[in-house]
C-alpha cells in the first residue's frame, strides 16, 4: 500500500508484451521477365517488422516513438490501435484486446494517420464532424462544447465549410485531429502528425497536441522522425530499430546512457598550454585562443572549474552533443 | 440498429451531395442504362418474333425474369457491389482502410455501404415499370403467398450475391487486387437474365448447383408464376444463408490478414 503522501502512479492505459508482427510478400525480380517468373512461381518472403516489443503507457503520459524508416513504429502503433492483428504477443489497451475492435474500445481511442483520411474527402469538415458525432454517439451538448473548444484550439473556424480536398495539408491535418478528438478518447495514437507540414503548421499542430495533453487524462503515443518534435511534445522517448525497442526512457536518461561525455569550449584571454588541458580530457580542436575538449559527463563541471582557476579565460561553455548524433549512432548499429 | 440506420442515411446524404457535383456524368449514366435495357428488350422481341417460347418460358414470362434480374442487379449496384468489388481493393491497396477500421462501426458495414448512390434510384424506376408491365401482360395472376415468396427470394438473391461479391472482394486482402475476378463475376451473372432452360446437361447443372445463378431471377420468377417446388425454395434459402455465413467468416479472416501500408 502506498503511503498517503505518495501519489499513486497513474493507471496503465496501454500494455504490450512480446509483441511481434511479420509481413509476407511475393518476391519479384526486376524487369518484365522477373514479373512473369513471379506470376508463375512467386516466392514468399517473410519480413519481421516488429520483434518482441514490451511497452507500457500510463494515463496522462505522452510517449514519442522514433526510429528510421521501416523500424516498426507505425506497425506497432497500428497493432496497439487494433488496425493490425499481431503475429504474436499480447496487447491490453484500457482493458481491451485491440484487434477484436470492440465498439467500446474504439470509442475510447483515436488513431490519426499522417496522410490517410480520405473519408468524406469531397465534403466540408463540418459534415465529417457530424458523421463522427453519430458514429461515436456523442450527446448533442457534449458535441457542441467539444467542437467549439477543439475548433478554437486548432484554429480552423474559418475553413469548416470548405471541401476537404480544397484545404492545404496543414489545414486538413488539423481538421482530422479535431474529428479524431471530438469523442474525447482516452488514448490517442498519432502517426507522424506533422509529416509534410511547413514550420508554421507543424508548430500549430504541436501546440495543439501539447494543449490536449495538459489535462493529464489523455495518453498520447506519437511517431515522428523529428527529434525536436519528440523533445517538445513528449515525456518519454521510445527508440525502435529493426523492430525492437533499443531505448525506452526520458531524454535525460538517453543522454546518460548513450552520451556519457560532454564538450567544453574555452576562449582564452591569456597564455595556456595544450599539455595542461590534455590532462583534463581529450582535445578535439585547438587554435591560438580557443580549445574544445571532450570529458566524461560527471567530470565536466569539475574540469570547467579547474580550467577557470588555472587560466585566464574570456568565455567557457559546456554542451551536450546534439541529440541527432546519438540517434544516428543508434541507427548505425547493426540490429539483427 | 438505430445508429446504423442513421449512419446509412448520413452515407446516402454524403453520396448524394457528392453526386450533385457531377450532374452531367449522372444523367449520361442513367441514359446509358436505359438505352441498354431498351436494346435488350428489342433483342428479346426480335427473338420471340421467330419462336414462341424460350425453353418452357413464354415471352411474357421471360419479360418477368428479365425485369426481376435487373431489379436485383440495381439493388446490388446501388448498395454494396461497387463498394466491395472496386472500392474495397483500392482501400486495401492504398492503406486507406485504416481510417475505416479505427471507427466504432462494423467494418463490413463501412466497406459495403460507404458510397450509396441514391440518385441511382432514378434509373431503378424504368426497371420497376418493366416489372409492372410484365405482370400486367401476365394478367397479375398470382396469389399473395406467391408475391410474398417472390419478395423473399429477391432478398435471398441479394444475400446470395452479397456473399459471392464479399468472398471475391475479401481475396484482395491477400492479393491486393481482385477487380479482375469481380469483373468476371459481373459478366457471369448476366447469364441470370435468361431462363436456364436454354442450357443443357452440364451447364444447366452448373448454373443451378455449382454457381447457382438460378437464384438471382429464375427462382423468384418461378415463385411468382407458381411453378417453384418447395424443395427448390428450401435449397435457395439454405444455399444463400450458408454462403453468407462462409463469406462473413472469410471476411473476418481477411481482416486479420490486413497488412495496411507503411506511412
Amino acid at each position: 500500500m502506498p503511503s498517503p503522501s505518495t501519489p499513486s502512479p497513474a493507471p496503465v492505459a496501454v500494455s504490450a508484451r512480446s509483441l511481434s508482427k511479420t509481413y509476407w510478400f511475393h518476391e519479384k525480380e526486376p524487369g518484365l521477365s522477373g514479373a512473369f517468373r513471379a506470376l508463375v512461381r512467386g516466392r514468399k518472403k517473410f519480413v519481421p517488422a516488429v520483434q518482441g516489443i514490451d511497452f507500457q503507457l500510463h494515463a496522462g503520459e505522452r510517449v514519442g516513438f522514433i526510429g528510421p524508416n521501416g523500424a516498426g513504429k507505425t506497425t506497432t502503433l497500428k497493432m496497439l490501435s487494433g488496425i493490425l492483428c499481431p503475429t504474436a504477443g499480447t496487447i491490453d489497451v484500457l482493458g481491451h484486446v485491440p484487434h477484436r475492435r470492440e465498439k467500446e474500445f474504439l470509442k475510447k481511442i483515436a488513431f490519426v494517420a499522417g496522410q490517410r483520411n480520405r473519408l468524406f474527402w469531397d465534403l466540408p469538415a463540418e459534415e465529417y464532424f457530424h458523421f463522427c458525432r453519430v458514429v461515436y454517439e456523442i450527446p448533442d451538448e457534449r458535441y457542441a462544447a467539444a467542437k467549439k473548444r477543439l475548433v478554437e484550439m486548432a484554429d480552423i473556424g474559418d475553413i469548416l465549410t470548405v471541401p476537404q480536398r480544397k484545404l492545404s495539408a496543414g489545414q486538413r491535418k488539423r481538421c482530422e485531429l479535431v474529428a479524431a478528438l471530438l469523442h474525447d478518447p482516452r488514448v490517442i495514437f498519432l502517426d507522424e502528425p506533422t509529416n509534410a507540414l511547413d514550420v508554421l503548421n507543424a508548430r500549430k499542430l504541436r501546440e495543439f497536441i501539447r494543449a490536449k495533453a495538459r489535462d493529464g487524462l489523455h495518453g498520447i503515443i506519437l511517431t515522428s522522425h523529428n527529434m525536436a518534435e519528440i523533445g517538445e511534445v513528449c515525456d518519454r522517448l521510445v527508440i525502435i530499430h529493426g523492430g525492437r525497442i533499443v531505448f525506452n526512457g526520458d531524454l535525460a536518461s538517453l543522454y546518460e546512457r548513450f552520451l556519457p561525455r560532454k564538450q567544453i569550449r574555452v576562449l582564452f584571454d591569456g597564455p595556456w598550454t595544450r599539455d595542461a588541458l590534455a590532462q583534463l580530457g581529450s582535445l578535439l580542436r585547438t587554435d591560438a585562443h580557443e580549445a574544445v575538449l571532450e570529458v566524461e559527463a560527471p567530470a565536466a563541471a569539475r574540469a570547467a572549474a579547474l580550467i577557470c582557476s588555472r587560466f585566464s579565460i574570456r568565455d567557457i561553455t559546456i554542451t551536450e552533443m546534439p541529440l541527432e548524433r546519438i540517434i544516428e549512432s543508434i541507427y548505425a548499429q547493426p540490429h539483427r | 440498429m438505430k445508429r446504423y440506420a442513421r449512419l446509412f442515411w448520413l452515407l446516402c446524404r454524403a453520396s448524394l451531395m457528392r453526386q450533385m457535383a457531377y450532374r452531367p456524368h449522372f444523367f449520361l449514366m442513367v441514359c446509358g442504362k436505359v438505352i441498354r435495357m431498351v436494346l435488350l428488350l428489342f433483342f428479346f422481341q426480335a427473338v420471340f418474333l421467330r419462336i414462341d417460347r424460350l425453353g418452357r418460358w413464354t415471352f411474357d414470362q421471360v419479360l418477368l425474369l428479365f425485369a426481376t434480374f435487373h431489379l436485383v442487379d440495381y439493388l446490388i449496384s446501388i448498395t454494396f457491389q461497387r463498394n466491395l468489388s472496386y472500392r474495397l481493393p483500392e482501400l486495401i491497396q492504398s492503406g486507406n482502410l485504416d481510417s475505416r477500421l479505427g471507427l466504432p462501426v462494423d467494418p463490413l458495414f463501412m466497406a459495403s455501404l460507404e458510397n450509396i448512390d441514391l440518385m441511382d434510384f432514378i434509373s431503378f424506376i424504368p426497371c420497376l415499370g418493366l416489372l409492372v408491365y410484365a405482370l400486367h401482360r401476365l394478367g397479375f395472376a398470382f396469389t399473395w403467398l406467391q408475391a410474398l415468396l417472390y419478395c423473399l427470394l429477391i432478398v435471398n438473391a441479394v444475400v446470395f450475391l452479397f456473399a459471392v461479391v464479399l468472398i471475391i472482394a475479401t481475396i484482395s486482402f491477400w492479393t491486393t487486387r481482385s477487380a479482375g475476378l469481380a469483373r468476371v463475376f459481373d459478366d457471369l451473372t448476366q447469364v441470370g437474365r435468361y431462363p436456364l432452360d436454354i442450357f443443357e446437361g452440364f451447364w444447366k447443372f452448373f448454373f443451378i448447383y455449382v454457381l447457382p445463378l438460378a437464384l438471382i431471377s429464375q427462382l423468384p420468377s418461378q415463385a411468382l408464376l407458381g411453378s417453384l417446388s418447395p424443395g427448390f425454395l428450401l435449397y435457395a434459402v439454405t444455399c444463400s444463408s450458408l454462403l453468407a455465413g462462409i463469406a462473413v467468416r472469410f471476411w473476418k479472416t481477411g481482416l486479420n490478414n490486413y497488412s495496411s501500408t507503411s506511412s
